[in-house]
């Protein structure tokens, strides 16, 4: 199942699985009706449902015979953590490279 | 959300100390991370950071030196992931400019491939869902394409 475990970025690379998730955030759907709407084979689509699914972006319900996919938050905010997490980072690095220049460089024409 | 990280900083410092700290391994090492950058357009070097499990990141970023003016620009790619599974694709730009006896640095982040039509997903809360709805069906008014 490896191959199955994608991270954020590499989910949202794929345009099918983009063209999935923009479906199902208009209504939950079925595996099938998703799959009538692409050109691509019916396996190919529960693969990429799969990776989907296992990268938090949807979950699968049971009611009665079908198998609904709805949206779910969790692979957008992994998206935002990456976005998050960058943003902290280089405030903090840019502030120890203040402190750094101001110690090394002490009194050198500073204003 | 934006698509990219951008962060001014003033420093009371002439644009050649800055840029010695930005293209000086050695000096890299003290305020980024230990690296073996060298100032050559087209050099590849690492960087060594903690690793981020839950971002299948295994702390080792990629980069390529991509373009550089002396003193006033450099830019380098900025790869990493797990192993050979390249998740983070972006670009790192550092502007220098002298102003006021010290230097205005920029930093720009851009680049977060396949980011750029998710925004409307990011835009966290209860209401999340909601408003990602409405930002797609306006995407789709605009013909699905929206750049950001």
């Amino acid at each position: 199942m490896g191959q199955l475990n994608f991270d954020a970025f590499q989910v949202i690379a794929d345009a099918s699985r983009r063209e999935i998730l923009h479906m199902l955030s208009k209504e939950s759907l079925t595996i099938n009706t998703i799959a009538a709407n692409f050109d691509i084979s019916r396996p190919a689509i529960s693969k990429h449902i799969k990776i989907l699914e296992n990268s938090g972006f949807l979950t699968i319900e049971d009611r009665g015979r079908e198998r609904y996919c709805l949206l779910s938050q969790d692979g957008f905010r992994q998206l935002r953590d990456w976005l998050d997490y960058y943003d902290h980072f280089w405030k903090q690095k840019l502030s120890a490279l203040e402190t750094l220049m101001n110690k090394n460089i002490n009194g050198a024409s500073t204003t | 959300m934006e698509n990219q990280i951008t962060h001014t900083w003033f420093f009371n410092h002439a644009p050649e100390t800055v840029w010695d700290y930005l293209t000086k391994s050695e000096l890299i090492a003290e305020w980024l991370m230990p690296n073996d950058f060298k100032l050559e357009i087209g050099h590849h070097f690492v960087f060594g950071a903690k690793p981020i499990r839950r971002f299948s990141f295994d702390g080792r970023i990629y980069c390529q030196v991509l373009d550089f003016k002396p003193q006033q620009m450099l830019r380098y790619s900025w790869r990493g992931g797990q192993g050979d599974k390249v998740s983070l694709d972006s670009i790192v730009t550092w502007t220098l400019k002298e102003e006021k006896g010290g230097t205005e640095l920029t930093l720009l982040h851009t680049g977060f491939k396949g980011l750029k039509n998710y925004l409307p997903y990011l835009i966290m809360g209860k209401g999340w869902l909601k408003i990602a709805k409405r930002m797609l069906n306006k995407m789709e008014l605009a013909d699905g394409t929206v750049e950001f």
